[in-house]
């Protein structure tokens, strides 16, 4: 038996490289072979990496982007489970049910222009939102994102603002093997680096953006162990930054804490004065202008720089604007609009 | 391919034979067609080549290597906590390899698989030596791993992945058969990623079915004691499958970055549940002694079809989960109702 099978292997193996040798890769066609369409034709996909109440706002501004532009139809999926293998099955699943423009954020910004290469080699049209692909190359026809380096900055500078220029600062954020996270991580140093020494950065908790109990639990360990020499809290995570709003005022220390996002515990934190500042993002706008962006490049405009990376806004809230930083967010969108038109698509008149 | 008989090679005892319908490949295969019947009524966009059926596949590959890592462990009533870590160590050594050495693809992907299957016979030695509960060893080890990785990348990378790919894995991704044609004549529309997860396939099975290292491992998980007594080397036997394992969990691994586009350190996040179901569902026994390759392979494209529908039904995210849920669960029952009737009859299912 055993020499049959052999023999048998090696004549299946010959006839494999032999078959695979006479082989010739077709040809690929590198524009996807995308067409104009009319904008009733357009059905836009925002596809966030989960479920996460930072992307609550798209639904409602993906419904408000499609009446305004009337576009054909739009759908908010958050059903990828921040896998980006189950993220790219919604994808593709959605492209099958006949959405053609897709807004995507990431589960893994390291391999996510590997998902919009899939996406545009089939004619689709793909903004990155609210979050770019790691490295120095976005694949998406745009990226429309918080520059989150930037918003960390921003965030640990008021940090080092309200702890008086000196102390012990801490950096709660979400999960370390997250390309994000380590430029959020850089952010929040490279403030730090700047004080001379004069602050300095106690600890960096990562991981505890998965949920409120998770974050609520690192918070009440944080405080019990560090409470004492902790001078102020930046968070650069919405969940971490709502338990530890929270977790402050519980146990009454007299510690700083600036908090990202408009969770309405830490709005109600800012005008009572217990939580110092928050920085603000944009998911409206990135969620709106995407959209728009979308439908203008299904309708045969292109992008002036193919890949080129808009930042949608931060914006850092305290008691003294909390009445009014919606105006400010909503007049970024506005102007966010208008750029596309002027200076990032061109159209044919 | 399921081994129920452990009788040795010198005493046959000619297999009674199953009536079609008691055959538990046969339940699975005919759940199978209807899933997809009633899919594709129900979304006609089920049968679409390349939006539906090629990412299905690649998929299935992935997570049918996935199923038979577990596998190699459940053959002798043991479990590998660790198989997503593996998977990620391997994804980093392979990854190492390319950006230090340069690596070709094919020395990078030894290099992942020599990692995995070190790491599952380091699990495998410890298990032997010391007699502590598979379970507990290899959660340990997959802690460890997380903080390793981590570590890992940190260290060697910008941030949490390696930049570029070998020469060729963008075509493992990207490309199938129906790409390279001799002539005129075109492959069929299959990945290029299935025929690695189907030789993985062809050699655990033949393994198992054929060779005495896997009928020892199956006589070890059927009773430890007996087989000892009769002569098998039960603590090698153990490392043996442990390292096989390990092998398989960085194919899955190799496989997985080859679908997503990066070697990450996020590879390997979502195995460990897929990897206990595809081989329950496929009829490999928990407590050992028994395995099913064909079952597991079966089980995967079961749960990627469920998967693939439930999305093209565009359920949100708590229904999806819960049909996902209630669908295995009938699937199961049914199989358990198959194997009661069989049972009565006088058959052995």
């Amino acid at each position: 038996m055993r020499p049959f099978v052999r023999l048998g292997s090696i004549v299946g193996v010959l006839a494999v490289v032999i078959a695979a040798s006479a082989c010739t890769k077709k040809e690929d066609n590198p524009d996807g072979g995308s067409t104009a369409l009319t904008a009733a034709q357009v059905k836009v996909a925002l596809v966030p990496g989960g479920a996460h109440p930072y992307f609550q706002p798209w639904k409602d501004a993906g419904g408000k982007a499609k009446t305004d532009f009337a576009f054909g139809d739009v759908t908010f999926n958050e059903t990828a489970g921040w896998d980006q293998t189950k993220q790219n099955d919604v994808l593709t699943s959605l492209a099958a049910q006949g959405y053609n423009a897709f807004g995507i954020f990431g589960v893994a910004p390291e391999s996510i222009n590997s998902t919009f290469e899939n996406l545009k080699k089939q004619g689709f049209h793909v903004g990155s939102l609210a979050s770019c692909p790691a490295g120095d190359k976005n694949l998406a026809d745009f990226c429309l994102s918080t520059d989150v380096q930037e918003a960390a900055y921003k965030a640990a500078k008021a940090a080092v603002e309200a702890m008086g220029g000196a102390g012990n600062l801490v950096h709660l954020t979400g999960n370390k093997v997250d390309s994000n996270t380590q430029r959020r991580i850089a952010g929040v140093q490279k403030a730090v680096d700047e004080t001379g020494g004069k602050v300095k950065l106690l600890d960096t908790i990562t991981d505890i953006d998965k949920d409120l109990q998770t974050a609520q639990k690192a918070v009440a360990d944080l405080l019990a162990a560090k409470g004492s020499q902790v001078n102020a809290i930046v968070t650069t995570a919405y969940n971490p930054a709502v338990a530890a709003a929270g977790g402050v005022k519980q146990a009454k220390l007299p510690i700083k804490v600036i908090a990202i996002d408009d969770d309405p515990t830490i709005i109600a934190g800012i005008k009572a004065g217990e939580v110092a500042a928050t920085v603000l993002q944009n998911p409206v706008g990135q969620a709106y202008v995407g959209s728009y962006a979308l439908v203008k490049l299904s309708e045969g405009c292109t992008m002036a720089t193919p890949g080129v990376i808009i930042d949608s806004g931060s914006f850092v809230v305290t008691t003294a604007n909390v009445a009014t930083y919606d105006n400010d967010r909503a007049a970024k969108t506005t102007s966010l609009k208008s750029d596309f038109d002027s200076k990032y698509l061109t159209c044919a008149k | 391919m399921k081994q129920e008989d452990t009788t040795t090679p010198e005493q046959p005892r000619p297999p009674a034979r199953l009536p079609l319908w008691a055959n538990p490949r046969i339940g699975l295969v005919v759940l199978l067609i209807a899933l997809i019947a009633l899919f594709t009524t129900l979304r006609p966009a089920f049968l679409n080549t390349q939006l539906t059926l090629v990412p299905m596949q690649a998929d299935i590959s992935v997570y049918a290597v996935v199923g038979l890592s577990q596998l190699a462990v459940l053959s002798l009533g043991h479990m590998n906590m660790a198989v997503g870590r593996m998977a990620a160590m391997s994804a980093f050594a392979s990854g190492l390899l390319h950006d230090r050495l340069d690596a070709p693809l094919i020395v990078a992907l030894a290099g992942g698989l020599a990692m995995g299957a070190l790491l599952g016979a380091l699990a495998g030695i410890i298990i032997s030596r010391t007699g502590v509960n598979s379970f507990v060893v290899t959660l340990a080890l997959d802690f460890a791993l997380i903080g390793l990785v981590s570590l890992l990348y940190a260290t060697f990378t910008d941030g949490v992945a390696f930049n570029g790919l070998p020469a060729g894995m963008s075509a493992l991704r990207t490309d199938t058969f129906a790409d390279y044609c001799a002539g005129d004549v075109c492959g069929p529309e299959i990945p290029l990623l299935a025929p690695i997860a189907l030789v993985a396939v062809l050699v655990v099975g033949l393994l198992f079915r054929w060779s005495r290292v896997g009928r020892e491992v199956l006589m070890t998980g059927s009773n430890a004691k007996a087989a000892e007594l009769s002569g098998i080397p039960v603590g090698w036997r153990v490392v043996q499958a442990h390292a096989l394992s390990g092998l398989l969990a960085g194919l899955a691994g190799f496989l997985l970055s080859a679908n997503n586009g990066s070697f990450s350190a996020g590879v390997g996040d979502g195995f460990l549940l897929p990897s206990f179901l595809a081989p329950v569902l496929g009829g490999t026994l928990l407590v050992g002694g028994a395995v099913s390759v064909l079952g597991t392979v079966l089980g995967t494209a079961i749960t990627q079809v469920i998967y693939k529908g439930l999305n093209l039904l565009q359920f949100q995210v708590d229904e999806l989960k819960l049909y996902i849920g209630l669908v295995l669960l009938a699937a199961l029952s049914l199989d358990r109702l198959r194997h009661v009737l069989a049972e009565r009859r006088g058959v052995p299912a």
